[in-house]
């Protein structure tokens, strides 16, 4: 059976033109979607059944178990965490949501390690952006900013910027710009009309130079900032000022390096600036096809994006005192629960030791490094394929991922909601 | 010799992001590329073994060149091989410093761990399917 | 089978049936209101309080992409509100941006049953009604954005007002909207570009059309599907001094009025009253648009009253945003959203010692006390753009007295009754004019009335507000606290035949109804099977045709309203 307008559940993306081919509960060719997409939909490497450890071996155990083992060790702790979110849909952040507040845990999604410093930088100076087709339509210059998106977001250019054509840009290839900014050449850079090459660490030198050409204070701009010259610097500067509409996109190589979501908050402001001149926008390259629902889920219930705590009894929010990275560091938290992603794999080691040290929940179709940290875990339906529910893409349009087929897996809804069922009974 | 790590997402590495305990992620997630010239200066050829020590710990990764990084620069894919050498530090944002990771870099003769035995050197049990 | 309640002894004003003040009994059942109570009948009380048809908000920013933007932009304004859980009631966090739960318990504790979301992104309608859903203790509704539709503005360019219908009615069904809204129609689409429109005969970039024909146009096709609504109009120039011309000719472009109601409603109005040319010399033109609303009575406006204070500006119309942005210095977020429409938002600060904000403070307040009649101007602060609707009762208290708007001149600046006209207004309005502003006119002019809300005779929904103040022993005009104080916190809101807030608690988990509508056209006109119309999903909108749609599921008690559409 070929079904259409299949939504990928992958990268922040989130395209919905798939076409895949489907027999019995079984994928069998992806059209349209790239690798990712392919080996997520073809893949067939799930956990065949819940698993716990006990002592020194893993076993098979039941969903009813496993569920009730969860619930007593999230009642059983003081702060517990639950964390992740990024990988399930919008009905099943906001169970984790309310179990969170019934529990007084503390509540974090992969933005922490990931756009949580674009959020910051959001916090302080706004967001001027747009969604993705106005992009695709109007965009003549494009800026790739310390992302990568061949490898990250393979059909980011071809479905909304570089390769594509749009209602006002007849020719793409004649009327688009692209210019990437990176601290090593990468796929992408290959492809750009201008690569500006910084140093490591640098980016936010580089942004404010722009800032004052824009400004018209060039005249202060030294012979080079961060490796770049000031011949390229009032190229680039020249381009976004003539271009008609211009589209910034940001990656990790603002939010991970030095500066952090200062890197952010002075490319809003170079955004901001241009705005004065022409038209532009700025866009986070959201990693997960859902991390952006989980920010939205978080803070159209309790105010806050990521990073909640609620074990004061208000939803309380201190980015690097509420955040899990920082919470395992100070191993502070005496329970973990993981939804729908893997800090084993993503979470710098020591706060992988320490999630080895305490009772650690998994719920997760696949194996991954977390699994081995975890004393149980519960497969679910993937999302998008045996399950459905809503996402959000990375500029906040909100798309219904399609459900091909049933297998035996319960989704997380189902799994959450029978944890959250006998906290709530506990808790009176 | 000392290096500047940077970390990053690639389509191999995402396309194996259901199969963490497969020999093709380990491979990919535990390999470090570097300049040529860097590799020369080090004495290493591609896929030699290498051992990694940052400010989180110490892994050993395989070499492959890469001729777009500049000098002085090193790259890993996001991963947990990345991970055993970032530092939990975060300087009040909630986030890592995974893209500035100063490393030190050896020649050695030891393998590079697969995920399951990573995980239990930080205090896990490996679950094997 | 719900048991039933009977209210005893309550003082009731029910304008659209005509009651103005009359002790008398109400009997629920089922959900609705009934001749007689059902034996066994739980027995409220009332005790002579002033209870009103439950409050209905016909323009207010409570769901969706931009308002959840304005909350996670502003965790001080998070902070600045939270509150803990308590029996059923979740944590709640947000002072002018409260959460979804905020919000709901917060409307519930003033008494409001029902609420029209101001603006509502058609290609980001989902967004919109999983908020609703979070928002329990409200029927909502969604204003459907259309001001820089492209296969709008191209039926308005090609004259074709039958296909500018046709696209209406296959949008409002397909994501489950309630009404048409234009919000600075044809600058939305100039924004794109970064640009605006600068008066209604000024043409959009590309498209060729000027708002004044996106406005008729919209106006003959919303009357061809025999919408509730009327069309919903946030007019060009909002905020610019002297745009009172604007508003003018905008409310020149209203059609005589049909049987049941207006056929334009303007929003937020006070925002569209300035006379002057620079902030310098800004003045109030309210006396002019009050006028012309007098002599109209086939146009509707609400108040945009702002209060003093903190607040957050959030609208569809990004270019005026962004010059509040370049005005303020302050964080500013801006949403384009593709072939349809834009966003902005931006922290305010509404300040006594400025002599530009005391006027647009007084001009709210003379738009309702010069409009002679109460059905025509609807309170309102655009919430949260004015003030947050917390502050609903203090507007009521400063419209129903003299003297707390004498009061109110000591604290501001003293310039201000040079530039306005509301100090020499007497009028005060009184307990009939508030029930009509805060409920009855608006279910009248959103044309609900039809499907029980805004009233309470038998048969309508069970919606009743019963508020601690007591007419026949209250001088409003004098015990102005008393009246703030009342209608801030209900004795008992009662939502479709159940006690859902008591004395400021909420005290039941809601079920909610979102309610939307569907104008039935010839197969002819059903834009799904249009060879134009679904081309822009295959090569300019970045989502299918079929991922489009917002699915049942995201209504689980949807209420449909059908109409026949005379095409």
């Amino acid at each position: 059976m070929r079904i259409e307008d299949v939504v990928c559940p992958f990268c922040g993306c989130l395209c919905d033109d798939l076409v895949v081919s489907v027999e019995g509960t079984k994928v069998l060719s992806v059209e349209n979607g790239c690798t990712l997409a392919t080996e997520k939909f073809t893949g067939d490497h799930r956990l065949a059944h819940p698993i716990r450890r006990t002592g020194g071996a893993w076993e098979k155990t039941t969903y009813d178990d496993a569920i009730r083992e969860t619930a007593e060790i999230l009642l059983d702790a003081e702060r517990p965490l639950l964390y992740g979110w990024s990988g399930t849909f919008v009905e099943a952040q906001t169970l984790g949501v309310h179990m969170a507040e019934l529990l007084g845990a503390v509540i974090d999604n992969t933005s922490t390690v990931c756009h949580g410093p674009s959020i910051l930088a959001i916090q302080e100076v706004g967001h001027p952006g747009c969604t993705l087709g106005q992009v695709k339509n109007r965009a003549d210059v494009i800026v790739y900013w310390g992302a990568n998106p061949i490898e990250a977001h393979p059909r980011h250019m071809s479905r909304y910027t570089t390769f594509t054509d749009g209602f006002f840009v007849k020719s793409a290839f004649r009327d688009r710009k692209v210019i990437v900014v990176d601290i090593r050449e990468t796929d992408s850079s290959e492809i750009a009309d201008e690569f500006v090459k910084v140093t490591p660490g640098g980016d936010y030198a580089v942004l404010t130079a722009l800032r004052m050409i824009v400004r018209g204070k060039g005249d202060l701009v030294p012979a080079t900032v961060s490796g770049v010259t000031r011949e390229q610097l009032f190229r680039v500067a020249e381009i976004c000022l003539s271009a008609r509409f211009g589209a910034i996109f940001f990656g990790l190589g603002l939010t991970m390096s030095r500066g952090k979501s200062k890197n952010i908050r002075n490319a809003i402001e170079l955004t901001e600036e241009l705005n004065r001149h022409t038209k532009f926008t700025i866009s986070p390259m959201r990693g997960h096809w859902n991390v952006y629902g989980s920010n939205e889920v978080f803070t159209w219930i309790t105010g806050y994006p990521y990073a909640v705590d609620f074990s004061r009894g208000i939803a309380f929010y201190n980015p690097g005192e509420t955040t899990s990275v920082d919470l395992l560091r100070r191993k502070e938290c005496d329970a973990c629960l993981v939804v729908a992603s893997d800090p084993g794999a993503h979470f710098p080691r020591a706060c992988a030791e320490h999630l080895a040290s305490i009772p650690t929940v998994q719920i997760d179709p696949h194996m991954n490094a977390t699994t081995h940290l975890s004393r149980i875990q519960i497969p679910v339906a993937v999302t998008g394929i045996d399950a459905e529910g809503t996402a959000y893409r990375m500029d906040g349009v909100p798309i219904r991922t399609r459900k091909l087929f049933s297998t035996g897996y319960p989704d997380d809804v189902s799994v959450l909601g029978r944890i959250y069922s006998l906290v709530k009974e506990a808790k009176g | 010799m000392n290096f500047l790590m940077t970390t990053g997402r690639t389509v191999r590495q995402g396309s194996y992001v259901e199969r963490k305990n497969t020999a093709p992620y380990r491979d990919e997630a535990s390999c470090i590329r570097m300049n040529p010239v860097d590799m020369f200066d080090l004495l290493v050829e591609e896929g030699d073994a290498v051992r990694v020590t940052g400010a989180g710990g110490s892994v050993v990764m395989r070499v492959r060149q890469d001729p777009m990084l500049p000098r002085g620069l090193v790259f890993v894919c996001l991963g947990p091989y990345a991970n055993a050498l970032a530092s939990p530090w975060t300087h009040g944002t909630g986030m890592p410093d995974f893209k500035t990771v100063p490393v030190s870099i050896e020649p050695t003769t030891e393998q590079p761990l697969p995920v399951s035995a990573l995980m239990r050197e930080c205090g896990g049990m490996p679950y094997e399917d | 089978m719900t048991q039933g309640i009977l209210i005893k002894n309550a003082y009731v004003i029910d304008p659209l049936s005509g009651i103005r003040g009359e002790i008398m009994d109400i009997a629920i059942r089922d959900g609705r209101i009934v001749e007689d109570a059902l034996p066994g009948s739980e027995v409220i009380d009332a005790g002579g309080c002033l209870t009103l048809p439950g409050g209905i908000d016909s323009h207010s920013h409570v769901c969706g992409t931009k308002v959840n933007f304005g909350r996670y932009m502003s965790p001080e304004d998070m902070r600045a509100g939270r509150t803990s859980r308590k029996g059923v009631m979740h944590v709640t966090s947000g002072y002018s941006v409260p959460t979804t739960f905020g919000n709901s318990y917060r409307y519930s504790t003033m008494g409001y049953t029902t609420v029209l979301e101001g603006a509502m992104a058609p290609l980001e309608a989902r967004h919109t009604h999983e908020e609703f859903t979070a928002t329990p203790h409200q029927d909502m509704l969604a204003n459907t954005l259309f001001d820089g539709n492209w296969s709008v503005m191209e039926a308005v360019r090609e004259k074709d007002v039958k296909r500018a219908a046709a696209i209406v009615a296959w949008t409002l069904a397909a994501v489950k909207g309630f009404a048409i809204k234009l919000t600075n129609p044809g600058g939305t689409e100039a924004w794109g570009w970064g640009k605006d429109v600068s008066h209604i005969h000024d043409p959009v970039p590309y498209f060729e059309v000027t708002p004044a024909e996106i406005i008729s146009t919209m106006i003959q096709a919303n009357e061809i599907l025999r919408l509730p609504h009327s069309v919903h109009l946030h007019c060009n120039n909002l905020g610019v001094p002297g745009n009172f011309r604007t508003t003018l000719e905008t409310m020149d472009l209203a059609p005589p009025a049909g049987d049941d109601r207006q056929t334009l409603y303007l929003t937020h109005v006070q925002f569209h009253s300035y006379g002057g040319t620079t902030w310098r010399d800004i003045s109030s033109k309210s006396e002019e648009i009050a006028r012309s609303l007098n002599s109209k009575p086939q146009v509707v406006i609400d108040m945009g009253q702002i209060m003093f204070g903190r607040t957050t500006t959030m609208t569809a119309d990004g270019p005026m945003e962004f010059k509040l942005y370049m005005l303020h210095h302050n964080k500013w977020s801006n949403h384009d959203v593709e072939l349809e429409t834009g966003s902005g938002i931006i922290p305010v600060y509404y300040s006594r010692k400025s002599l530009v904000n005391c006027v647009m403070w007084a001009i709210g307040l003379e738009l309702a006390l010069l409009a002679k009649n109460p059905w025509q101007c609807l309170l309102s602060t655009d919430n949260p753009n004015g003030a947050p609707f917390v502050k609903y009762p203090e507007i009521i208290a400063l419209l129903m007295s003299r003297r707390m708007r004498e009061n109110e001149r000591k604290e501001i600046d003293p310039r201000t009754e040079h530039y306005v006209p509301l100090f020499a207004l007497d009028r005060e309005l009184d307990w009939y004019d508030i029930a009509v502003m805060t409920r009855a006119g608006q279910a009248k002019a959103m044309g609900i009335t039809r499907i029980g809300k805004g009233h309470l005779s038998p048969g309508a929904q069970a919606d009743v507000a019963i508020y601690p103040l007591k007419p026949d022993n209250l001088d409003p005009s004098v015990d102005y606290q008393q009246v703030m104080a009342g209608f801030s916190r209900t004795l008992y809101t009662i939502k479709r035949g159940r006690v859902v807030a008591r004395d400021g608690d909420v005290v039941v988990e809601g079920a909610n109804s979102t309610i939307w509508t569907r104008s039935r056209v010839p197969p002819e006109y059903d834009m799904g099977s249009d060879p134009e119309f679904t081309r822009k999903f295959d090569q300019y909108y970045t989502v299918r045709l079929r991922n489009y749609p917002v699915q049942d599921v995201y209504l689980p008690r949807g209420i449909c309203i059908e109409t026949e559409a005379a095409l």
